[in-house]
């Protein structure tokens, strides 16, 4: 596969749900790509179908109609060459914190050894800032330290591509800041793909090759913002130069109107 | 039980060393005591049982019994539990079908064990086994349907294999509802060995009522649901031990 050709691609993919005879659109025919290594936000207002998007990519969800591609392969089945860090808390209640954070690489497929899993585990937990909770059963985090229990166990096993929905979204601002850090530091150095789902301007400028601000519902895109701030970018000041306050205006212009738009639904 | 004071330890000593002592003097008739004999030779019947050791056969047919019905029963109803769990599809066709023995008695099939497997040990295993099968197949498939969806997505994204999932996901957030079935049945399957004794057997405990009570011999006959009744507290202070055990785990 040459380094040109897209990692993910969208040909007028579009999603409807029926729910007992109703449907709704959640997601319009939509087309782009997501090159190998690059870092793309999706921004958009609530029940825009951003969550939609990294469904499809993970082939949980089909499209209705269209094409979802990844590295040129049609879509067909749950795409396990990605990681995917849901909105949704799914850290297993009845593992302590280590035990989450490694199961990845307790799985055949993995074939990790012991010795090596405890390793990446401890090293893992330490990214995150979770050291000291190893022990601590889910039930006794905080919403924030369970999110980073699922991170942890989603970059434990370095997957090609990394689907986040919405990953810091119950951290506090300080905390949110040092995780976005690491996030970059870490997708960088193991030349990941990812694509990042947000409903923070700031959160996507700071990180991202790319912007994408979509539509209220039903999703479709609104614009492409290529983020030309350079790297390595340093996520605690980045956000007082000049070039990311015009970036967050122009951003903040698209997303507005469709943020209003959303809210009379 | 265990915060009694001491002042109710002690009523409970006097209840029921008056009502043992009414049960040994009272002064019935000839014909009464035949029915409801005496505690003492109650006693005495069992220490007899005891020294030549006639008991112990039946304490064992009895409890392998229980053991090994039981044990049949959980495994094959966890492992069904887990499939039917797994394929919602042949689940659906084959829930009319198991609501209606579920719902039947399942002492009624004893009799027709009695035929199939004859009165010895199998017989009983099998009407145990059946007995423990619907209680804890329910309690997996309830546990099983009740695990989050994406919990299962998770892994499966992951790589995981449908065994992986089964022993990281289905088990373990079943567990609790399998225990529980697994915790009523136990008592099912004291109930159900006795039960399948009393109709057809040689020996055991149900046995020995049976026996004893054919030939009016009363006091056999209670010498034996004396054994049953230590029998049944051990096994509930047992299942209350583990359980206490187990809530601390969470």
């Amino acid at each position: 596969m040459s380094s040109s050709s897209p990692k993910i691609s969208f040909e007028g993919a579009s999603k409807q749900f029926d729910v007992r005879g109703n449907s709704t659109l959640a997601l319009q025919p939509i087309s782009f790509d997501v090159k190998k290594e690059e870092f793309v936000a999706l921004v958009g207002p609530s029940g825009c179908g951003k969550s939609t998007v990294l469904n499809l990519i993970s082939g949980l969800f089909q499209p209705t109609e269209g094409k979802v591609f990844y590295d040129g392969e049609l879509i067909r089945n749950l795409n396990r060459r990605v990681g995917y860090m849901t909105q949704k808390d799914t850290v297993l209640p009845w593992r302590k914190t280590a035990e989450n954070v490694r199961i990845a690489l307790e799985l055949k497929c993995r074939n990790v050894g012991r010795k090596e899993a405890a390793e990446r585990t401890a090293q893992m937990i330490d990214l995150v800032g979770l050291k000291g909770f190893e022990k601590h059963y889910p039930g006794e985090l905080s919403g924030g330290m369970r999110k980073r229990v699922a991170l942890a166990r989603t970059l434990i096993y370095e997957p090609e591509t990394l689907l986040m929905d919405e990953p810091f979204g119950a951290l506090d601002a300080q905390l949110r800041l040092i995780m976005l850090d690491q996030l970059q530091k870490l997708t960088s150095q193991r030349r990941m793909t990812v694509v990042f789902v947000t409903h923070d301007l700031a959160e996507a400028i700071t990180l991202a090759d790319r912007v994408i601000v979509l539509s209220a519902r039903p999703g479709r895109i609104r614009s492409i913002t290529e983020i030309t701030l350079p790297r390595p970018r340093d996520v605690f000041k980045v956000r007082f130069s000049e070039a990311f306050a015009t970036l967050h205006e122009t951003l903040w212009d698209e997303l507005k109107d469709e943020v209003v738009k959303g809210t009379d639904v | 039980m265990a915060h009694s004071s001491l002042g109710i330890i002690l009523f409970r000593i006097i209840v029921l060393t008056l009502a043992i002592a009414a049960w040994q003097f009272a002064p019935f008739g000839r014909g009464m005591e035949l029915w409801v004999s005496r505690p003492f030779l109650i006693l005495a019947r069992l220490w007899e049982w005891v020294d030549d050791g006639s008991l112990w056969p039946h304490l064992f047919a009895t409890g392998s019994e229980m053991i090994i019905g039981y044990l049949l029963g959980c495994a094959s109803a966890i492992w069904l539990g887990l499939v039917l769990g797994m394929l919602p599809k042949l689940n659906r066709v084959l829930a009319p079908f198991l609501a209606a023995f579920y719902a039947m008695p399942k002492i009624a099939l004893a009799p027709l064990f009695v035929i199939f497997f004859g009165i010895g040990l199998e017989s009983k295993v099998a009407l145990v086994w059946i007995t423990v099968f619907f209680l804890v197949f329910n309690n997996t498939l309830d546990g099983v349907r009740d695990v989050d969806r994406d919990l299962i997505q998770v892994l499966r994204i992951m790589g995981a294999r449908r065994s992986e999932i089964v022993r990281k996901i289905l088990l373990p957030s079943a567990a609790p509802w399998i225990f529980t079935g697994m915790r009523i049945a136990v008592r099912y399957a004291f109930t159900s060995a006795l039960l399948a004794e009393l109709m057809a057997a040689n020996r055991g405990l149900g046995f020995l009522i049976e026996y004893h009570s054919g030939s009016f011999d009363t006091t056999g006959a209670y010498a034996a649901i004396l054994v049953i009744v230590i029998l049944s507290v051990g096994i509930t202070e047992i299942l209350s031990r583990i359980e206490n055990s187990a809530g601390r785990g969470r």
